[in-house]
């Protein structure tokens, strides 16, 4: 584990200001996977920002081109105290995670100049633009040793639809999935918010990666085009495949009266626990509880229901995971986000990174999403958080890095093109 | 010519279920050459030997019929091996000693107890990257704890938010969004870890929690908690910070409508589009972003009672087709018909042996030049096993002798 994924280790770390623990300085010389990768994001959406965060963290110098005043990653509450600030929100101190900030006005030939030079240095782009941007600012790359590109919009770059404006809910909407969250007689409902639009995000980086990959290696220049109703609905979780094969749409799956479900919600003594009960653990929960297994003669579900409420209302969630995944049941408590920055495992492998940012202090973000090398190897090191910027922060020493002399940057600020922080 | 972003790279995906099978296929779509190694003569979850809801009807075996295995099983040949058997740990043996990647979905520690553990792999291969995609991870003390992407669900911090606000909780159902996000995650793992492995010039572990693949996707939920200490609450469909934002009723029944106004601009178009432009005029007290806010019942009581008659599509192209944000709640049907789909080619027909011609979701991109394709269909049940294993040098006479010793099979009991 390094500095920045140093676990929280008790309530004295989560105090306002406190310093996140200090591990070995030789962690430090790791190289990461991604160092000395150039990677341009575009947009300031939160699906960009999403596709382009784990490349900042192992390593890669993303630079977040924003527009004035910033995106919706920044203005996406909540905010510390909910009072709104371009760099204080959830969603940007954890996405933007060592990103630098260059903001830029792509609306004027003078700041699409600039995004030329910058196109000039990068070997991937991912933007989150409407689909009408897409053509002029592709324009500026060239096509044969340019970077490798990852479009995300809502609907892709052409189609009747294309222009369409979506935001999560509408992308849930399009996915297939919310009436099984729902009830019946009530509206469907969405995952948590942003759900969709970062399992887009993520897809976009994702794939963004192999172009990267495959435009060093093999010298392939690859043009991608993510729509985000694509990568939701094209990915398990669909009911699109089962309605193909069997005709029926899957729907406010509830169990019969008197069946098992197939997964169940269900309340214990200090909160609540799911349980699977497929099998094999629908058998296992039964020998548990002493009564006859699925296919057993005597098998009777309301009475192993009538048991297992018994035995939930002296357990809790803690004691019922415990005991019952070690008779084999597939069982978990319901946790708060409280709760899982506590939870054992997320203590012993360190799940949350500590963040020192700049105006708000030490925050918690979640760690790396796998672990190189395995947890506390050397090779884990390679991921690290570091502080989010501020808007436009380092939109002068990019210009100074991409050749603008003084009088040019401080002409392109004048003219409100690129703005500093 | 299909997409050659990742040829050359060499992959044997040993996993079930959702996560690791379409992080594997992607990369076939990608060109890679993937060999999915599956348990003989266990059969695997997706491919239940007893019809179920997800199984086509029709002729045929069972388990070449189902849903949820067509969903993530394309573009990769398949081999199916008993490991526990000494031929069938030799096939494997083989296979991953040619390999780049090595993706296992076992229970922590079930791997090193047949002989495939990493210590044992990295000696056969000391350029493989072997990724384990344990719920939970593969170390620390919830090792060996089964977990489907619910309890990911449910111990992320994720479900506790979510259902009708003034609902009981028992009704809040799991859902697999881990599953759903774990193979990018994967993807992205597996390609930094080769990028890592080709600067350190040895291979390496992975340990891919999905726990943890999972938390990151919710800094709204984590912030409540970190900048405020407060505990976000469930809020159903709505924004706290947006209105309108939610589903609305449409004509016909269970028909639903999502519309959304971000700002005013937005708003205007949103009520013209519902024949009621008076709402946004200045003046009237939903005209303004604290407005609406302030009167959020009141506006959604009167988007419902603008959208009950009027058919989902017809609202949610009017919308648009004014500036807001407007989209049907769809079932299948309408996805099979959707005009953007069909004009962007994403459903495709694809026939297999038992399925017959099936209508299956694209890709997850497109991609240019050299569009992924369908190159292979889900393969059935050890339908590359003399292939694969001639590859391996393995002689036809030997093949049929780990056939009949039962190291290798092409279909289930």
């Amino acid at each position: 584990m390094c500095e920045d994924t140093a676990p929280p280790t008790g309530d004295a770390s989560r105090e306002p200001g406190a310093r996140p623990r200090r591990a070995a300085v030789r962690r430090h010389m790791v190289e990461q996977p991604l160092a000395g990768t150039r990677v341009v994001e575009l947009g300031g959406g939160i699906g960009g920002g999403a596709a382009s965060k784990s490349f900042a963290d192992f390593g890669a110098d993303v630079i977040a081109v924003e527009p004035p005043g910033g995106g919706e990653l920044r203005r996406q509450p909540p905010f510390p105290g909910d009072r709104p600030h371009p760099d204080h929100g959830a969603f940007h101190l954890a996405f933007a995670t060592g990103k630098r900030s260059l903001v830029l006005d792509l609306d004027t030939p003078s700041g699409r100049e600039v995004l030329t030079r910058l196109f000039r240095t990068a070997e991937l782009v991912l933007g989150e633009l409407p689909p009408a941007e897409v053509p002029r600012l592709r324009a500026l790359i060239d096509p044969r040793s340019g970077p490798a590109t990852v479009w995300l919009t809502p609907h892709g770059l052409d189609g009747p639809y294309a222009s369409r404006r979506e935001v999560d809910l509408s992308l849930m909407a399009w996915s297939t999935r919310m009436q099984r969250q729902g009830l019946p007689g009530r509206e469907p409902l969405r995952r948590g918010p942003q759900a969709a639009l970062v399992q887009a995000g993520h897809t976009a980086g994702a794939i963004g990666l192999a172009a990267w990959r495959a435009r060093r290696r093999e010298g392939l220049r690859q043009d991608v085009d993510v729509a985000c109703v694509e990568a939701v609905l094209g990915n398990v979780d669909t009911a699109f495949v089962n309605w193909a094969f069997t005709g029926v749409e899957r729907l406010y799956a509830r169990p019969a009266p008197g069946q098992a479900p197939v997964t169940g919600t269900f309340r214990c003594g200090d909160g609540y626990v799911i349980l699977g009960l497929t099998e094999p653990w629908g058998a296992r929960l039964c020998r548990f509880l002493g009564t006859a297994a699925p296919g057993e003669a005597g098998y009777d579900w309301p009475e192993t229901a009538r048991r297992l409420h018994d035995y939930l209302a002296s357990h809790t969630k803690r004691e019922t995971f415990d005991e019952l995944q070690a008779a084999g049941v597939m069982c978990a408590p319901v946790l708060d986000v409280s709760e899982i920055l506590e939870d054992p495992q997320a203590l012993a492998r360190g799940s949350f990174a500590t963040v020192e940012q700049p105006g708000v202090g030490a925050v918690h973000v979640a760690g790396a999403p796998f672990r190189l090398g395995g947890v506390g190897s050397e090779e884990d090191a390679g991921w690290r958080a570091r502080p989010s910027p501020r808007l436009g922060e380092h939109t002068d020493e990019i210009l100074e890095e991409l050749g603008y002399t003084t009088g040019e940057r401080q002409a392109l600020a004048r003219a409100g093109v690129a703005a500093g922080a | 010519m299909a997409n050659r972003a990742l040829a050359g790279l060499r992959v044997v995906e040993m996993t079930e279920a959702w996560v690791g099978p379409v992080c594997a296929s992607m990369m076939g779509d990608l060109g890679a050459d993937v060999v999915k190694v599956e348990s003989y003569p266990r059969h695997s979850m997706t491919r239940p030997v007893a019809p179920r809801a997800a199984t086509m009807p029709g002729e045929g075996p069972v388990y070449e019929r189902d849903a949820l295995h067509h969903q993530g099983n394309r573009n990769k040949r398949n081999v199916a091996l008993d490991v526990r058997t000494p031929g069938g740990a030799e096939v494997l043996r083989r296979l991953v000693s040619g390999a780049d990647l090595f993706l296992e979905g076992y229970s922590a520690g079930k791997l090193e107890q047949l002989g495939f553990g990493w210590e044992q792999l990295r000696a056969l291969n000391p350029r493989l990257v072997m990724i384990s995609l344990a719920g939970w991870g593969s170390a620390g003390p919830y090792v060996g704890r089964s977990a489907l992407g619910s309890a990911l669900d449910a111990s992320s911090g994720y479900m506790a938010v979510r259902g009708h606000p003034d609902g009981p909780f028992e009704d809040v159902t799991p859902t697999v969004h881990s599953d759903a996000t774990g193979s990018q995650t994967l993807f992205f793992a597996a390609l930094t870890a080769l990028e890592l492995r080709d600067l350190a010039g040895k291979g390496l572990f992975v340990d891919l929690s999905q726990w943890e693949g999972l938390v990151w996707q919710f800094p709204g939920l984590l912030g409540e908690w970190e900048l405020n200490r407060r505990l976000p609450p469930r809020t159903g469909n709505a924004e706290p910070t947006v209105v309108p934002h939610g589903l609305y009723p449409a004509a016909g029944e269970d028909e639903w409508v999502a519309l959304v106004a971000r700002d005013d601009r937005e708003w205007a178009a949103l009520a013209s589009a519902l024949g009621h432009p008076e709402w946004a005029q200045e003046g009237h007290e939903w005209a303004t972003v604290p407005g609406r806010l302030r009167r959020r019942e009141a506006v959604d009581r009167a988007l419902a009672a603008a959208t009950r008659r009027r058919p989902g599509d017809e609202l949610a192209d009017a919308v648009q087709q004014a500036g807001a944000v407007g989209a049907r709640v769809v079932h299948s049907a309408q996805i099979a018909e959707s005009s953007q789909l069909r004009a962007r080619g994403w459903i495709e027909t694809i026939s297999h042996r038992w399925t017959g011609p099936v209508a299956m979701g694209g890709f997850l991109w497109r991609i240019e030049p050299d569009a992924p394709a369908w190159e292979r269909p889900t393969a059935l049940v050890g339908e590359h096993n003399d292939e694969v294993l001639g590859e391996l040098g393995f002689s036809p006479a030997e093949v049929e002798e780990l056939r009949e010793a039962g190291a290798l099979g092409d279909h289930y009991q």
